[in-house]
């Protein structure tokens, strides 16, 4: 099956989301679970969530503490803050306004 | 405040530095195994998996360094490896790094420590309120009683009450007497009398400056308003700390001061000195009491007792112009106006021409400033020059070690470390290397600038300077450590990277850049010879001067006379009074006839301590030019004891009493001025008006001493005997033989045994007094000494250390030198040549600028031109010789290259 880099600048966007809906997760699961959802489409290039989620960590957006993975490992999992539920609303009226955008760009006939 | 809180997990993240790289390894770790599971799940075998994983996952290492990167300190951990690395390269070259750290602790010390005096004396703003609104009338060049007209540096007390009235252009103005009283007085409730400072202050000073009282209250108006009606006094932080160990209950206490019963009421701020910079008084007390602080003067309702300086704040909006303009048409209206004004045509015409000329005092005022600005600047410039070329000899070493490091380097740039990043390096090791020499530096600034304090001083008693460490003294300290770090750092490091890394790799010792390394050296070296010829001979010049004036012929003899004052005035005798006269003759007496004691006399001066002037009148002699003399009042034995010699006529006698006719005693010059005819012996002259030109009786011509200053020229002097021109002296001479500390207590016991209540102060010897008189010029002729051979000193590591590697890199060329048949004179004739090229260079430099240069010290110098040449020649020969020595161990070494091992060496 052909993957899909995702488009730049929207991989805050797809793991504040991923976060509002689940809760808590680690990395691994936060992968995956843009994988999953997406249906294999967009495909998360693994390792650059890490840089990522520390930058969130720098801005507040995201907290995270260490806990036990179903397979009884040690795993840090990663949850909204307050300020990450606003920046998560800000980034996806952002996104619509711009997708919306390029939408009417397209079927302009 | 989101940015506060990022910060705040920034620098969380900075503390806990491993632990998070330690945790984002684990994260990712787990990832990949998870990874990994999911794979072999999914049907791919174990070793495949892995791989996938890895694959899927990216470069690992260049995402946690991104992550890491994240949190913004890549610069900050880049410096702390940097500095971290710089101090281990200073502590494996320890030799390189003692030379570095002692020159610029020495640099940067003296030049903290000069500039911290600079700072208490010359920039520092008084600790008033709006210090930069303050002006003054006229510049405080002159203190003392004036009765002169029309005179624009002193003013009276109804001057200044009718300025204070008149203007329009200060919103207050205050008056300050123009000396301070040095009286004694007594706490009430205790016997022993102690030395105070007395500042006499109109009442608005307080209030004019801004000055709250820290207790009680200060001066005010009302306090000023009557002739001796208000003996109050506010005390300093000082005195009340020294005198009444901060006694709480110091208000409403009474002061004996003379006759008056004195109330404190308040006490001023610590950090208030008064406007003086260095002089703190003890006491401030309204002028209106001026008549009941010895020695009493009474200008209080006189209009032409010119006595005080004026100051004033200029009103909100007034400019300087517009302020001056005022008071120059009110200082014409106000003279005039008064209507005891001497108002002759040529009196009238005299005050036309003359302006008061207002000056800012934002710094106050300060007679040490007149007498230390010059040297203290001339110090600063040497020092400077001393930290130039420790500069350049530290920039010398770094290139030395640079090259002895270009392998390091090349390899590290053949691993990619970047040019710029390599130079932040080089230029951080630079910095550790001068804040360490500027933290040393500033530890030997804090004793430094108390030996200048003393030195400046010149006596026991430290001039009241505050030359403590403060935040202006180490910023300053900080930014000239920052710019020595540019200086010595800079070259190096632009030098050190520029290499062709291949050469450099191949050989290990990078010969490419040598030719052009050595050529900088050697600039550097000729640099600091030029500067050190500077130096040296500033150094000469100045201690040639301090040579001259020690051997002026003062015209007294400055040996073993013990001198002290007395303070008559602060115990109740009175100015007119027959028992001031009787109590000087029994001191005398007393004194004169102590085992070990050839002669004693009173005096009103002995040397250095200001003047009493006036034009006199010589009868049968034309007024035609300045005949202003300078009198001195004495006792009987005077002569004896200064060791002045009489060159014609007698001295004082018995029969000199106050019934007999007046008579008096003049100086070679006097006699030979205003006497040209004959002898001046029983001709007459006299002060205060032509109508007096017989009033005194020449009696005796002695010969010529100095009055004020070893560098005045011979004066006209006077010389009246006490018991006929009766008046406070304070000046006791004692002419002794023997040990100086064995007659102290004799001569004070002596006294005490006429008048035990006779407050003594100042006890010293002539010669002491005498020394003081130029502590200036001993002061730059020491530092500038200390600097010249610091600075020959640190030439000489500079010439050694460049000649060294010069024989080092030319090994080689001698070696084969040696073998083709050159004699180890000519190997070392090669290196010594070049050592003199360089030096010759750098002092034909040096005479240059040292010609164009010592015109500024000029007015520093004593009995020689600024370009002595004798001065000039020895600087020279001085410098010629220490480079020869730095230079002929490494010629040495030269000449004792074995061929056969220089050789195989290749």
């Amino acid at each position: 099956m052909h993957r899909n880099e995702i488009p730049p600048g929207t991989l805050y966007l797809l793991i504040l989301k991923t976060l509002a809906r689940a809760g808590q997760m680690h990395g691994y699961e936060i992968a995956g679970s843009i994988q999953h959802i997406s249906e294999n489409v967009l495909q998360v290039e693994e390792g650059s969530l890490y840089p990522a989620l520390q930058r969130m960590l720098i801005k507040g957006w995201v907290k995270a503490k260490w806990g036990t993975t179903a397979g009884n490992r040690r795993a840090r999992y990663y949850q909204l803050t307050t300020a990450g539920r606003k920046q998560l609303e800000t980034e996806l009226s952002q996104f619509e306004r711009v997708i919306g955008a390029i939408t009417r760009v397209l079927q302009t006939a | 405040m989101a940015w506060l809180s990022e910060l705040g997990r920034r620098c969380w993240m900075l503390i806990r530095r491993r632990q998070f790289d330690a945790d984002l390894e684990e994260e990712m770790c787990l990832h990949l195994e998870l990874k990994e599971q999911e794979l072999v799940r999914a049907g791919l075998a174990p070793s495949d998996a892995r791989y996938a994983a890895l694959r899927r996952f990216g470069n690992a290492a260049a995402l946690k360094e991104k992550s890491h990167m994240a949190w913004g300190w890549e610069r900050f951990e880049q410096l702390v490896q940097d500095v971290n690395y710089g101090v281990r390269a200073m502590l494996r070259s320890p030799g390189i790094t003692i030379v570095a750290l002692l020159s610029l602790a020495l640099g940067i010390g003296a030049i903290t420590a000069i500039f911290s005096l600079m700072d208490a004396l010359m920039l520092r703003s008084l600790p008033v309120k709006d210090p930069g609104r303050l002006i003054l009338f006229g510049d405080a060049t002159w203190s003392g009683i004036s009765d002169g007209f029309p005179i624009n540096q002193l003013y009276s007390y109804p001057f200044y009450r009718e300025m204070q009235k008149k203007n329009q252009v200060f919103s207050e103005m205050t008056a300050v007497f123009s000396m301070t009283n040095r009286v004694h007085g007594s706490v009430e409730g205790r016997s022993e009398a102690e030395p105070i400072n007395v500042q006499l202050v109109s009442g608005t000073y307080f209030s004019m400056l801004g000055v709250q009282a820290m207790a009680g209250r200060t001066l005010t108006e009302e306090d000023d308003r009557t002739r001796d009606g208000n003996p109050v006094a506010v005390v300093s932080y000082f005195w009340w700390t020294r005198s009444l160990a901060r006694d709480p209950s110091v208000l409403n206490k009474k002061l004996r001061i003379g006759e008056t019963l004195f109330t404190i009421v308040g006490v001023a701020p610590q950090e208030f000195f008064g406007t003086k910079v260095g002089e703190s008084p003890d006491l401030w007390i309204p002028l209106s009491m001026q008549k009941e602080v010895p020695p009493n003067f009474d200008g209080y309702g006189d209009n032409f007792s010119e006595s005080l300086y004026l100051m004033a704040r200029l009103k909100p909006g007034v400019s300087m112009g517009q302020a001056s303009a005022d008071a120059n048409l009110l200082y014409q209206q106000i003279l005039r106006g008064f209507p005891d004004a001497p108002l002759s045509q040529e009196n009238l015409e005299k005050l036309r021409q003359t302006r008061v000329d207002l000056t800012p005092m934002a710094t106050g005022l300060s007679a040490l400033r007149r007498q230390f600005s010059d040297p203290l600047k001339i110090l600063m410039a040497a020092v400077g020059l001393v930290l130039l070329i420790a500069c350049a000899n530290i920039a010398n070493l770094l290139l030395a070690r640079s090259t002895a490091r270009a392998r390091e380097l090349a390899v590290r740039q053949a691993l990619g470390a970047g040019r710029t990043r390599l130079i932040r390096q080089l230029l951080t090791e630079s910095l550790v290397l001068a804040l360490a020499g500027g933290a040393l530096g500033v530890a030997l600034a804090l004793g430094a600038s108390r030996l200048l304090l003393r030195l400046v001083s010149g006596g026991q008693e430290a001039v009241p300077l505050d030359v403590s460490m403060n935040l202006r003294l180490l910023l300053f300290t900080l930014a000239i450590t920052l710019v020595t770090a540019v200086l010595f750092g800079t070259i190096p490091a632009f030098r050190a990277t520029r290499l062709q890394l291949t050469e450099s790799l191949k050989e290990g010792r990078g010969s490419v850049s040598a030719g052009g390394r050595s050529l900088l050296a050697k600039a550097l070296v000729v640099s600091q010879i030029a500067f050190s010829l500077v130096l040296l001979v500033g150094a000469g010049l100045f201690l040639r001067t301090l040579i001259n004036l020690g051997n002026v012929d003062t015209g007294f003899n400055r040996e073993n006379v013990l001198r002290l004052q007395t303070d008559a005035s602060s115990v109740g005798y009175k100015e007119n009074d027959p028992r001031l006269a009787a109590l000087y003759q029994q001191i005398e007496e007393r004194v004169g006839a102590l085992p070990g004691v050839r002669a004693a006399s009173y005096s009103l001066f002995t040397y250095n301590e200001g003047s009493w002037n006036n034009t006199v009148w010589v009868q049968g002699y034309a007024v035609d030019k300045d005949n202003n003399v300078k009198h001195n009042v004495v006792g009987t034995h005077y002569f004896a004891t200064m060791g002045i010699p009489l060159l014609e006529g007698r001295t004082f006698g018995s029969q000199d009493t106050a019934t007999s006719p007046q008579v008096a005693m003049i100086s070679e010059t006097m006699a030979r001025t205003m006497f040209p005819k004959g002898s001046p012996i029983g001709r007459h002259y006299g002060r205060i008006g032509p109508e007096h030109a017989g009033d005194t009786e020449v009696i005796g011509v002695v010969k010529d001493a100095k009055f004020e200053a070893l560098q005045e020229d011979p004066q006209t002097v006077d010389y009246y005997p006490y018991s006929q021109q009766l008046r406070y002296l304070n000046d006791v001479e004692v002419r002794y033989a023997g040990d100086f500390d064995a007659i102290v207590p004799s001569v004070r016991r002596a006294i005490h045994d006429v008048d035990h209540n006779l407050p003594i102060s100042h006890v010293t010897t002539l010669d002491e007094q005498v020394g003081r008189s130029i502590a200036n010029q001993r002061l730059v002729a020491q530092l500038s000494m200390f600097f010249g051979l610091l600075a020959l000193f640190l030439a000489c590591i500079g010439i050694y250390g460049v000649m060294s590697y010069v024989v080092t890199r030319r090994t080689s060329e001698i070696g084969i030198r040696m073998a083709l048949g050159a004699g180890r004179s000519s190997v070392l004739w090669l290196v010594l040549r070049e050592i003199l090229i360089l030096v010759t260079s750098g002092v034909a430099i040096g005479v240059a600028v040292a010609w164009a240069g010592d015109r500024l010290v000029s007015n520093l110098l004593f009995g020689l031109k600024p370009s002595d040449p004798v001065t000039l020649m020895s600087a020279t020969v001085v410098l010629l010789m220490v480079a020869a020595i730095a230079g002929y161990w490494p010629a040495r070494r030269a000449s004792l290259v074995n061929p056969i091992v220089a050789l195989r060496c290749e």
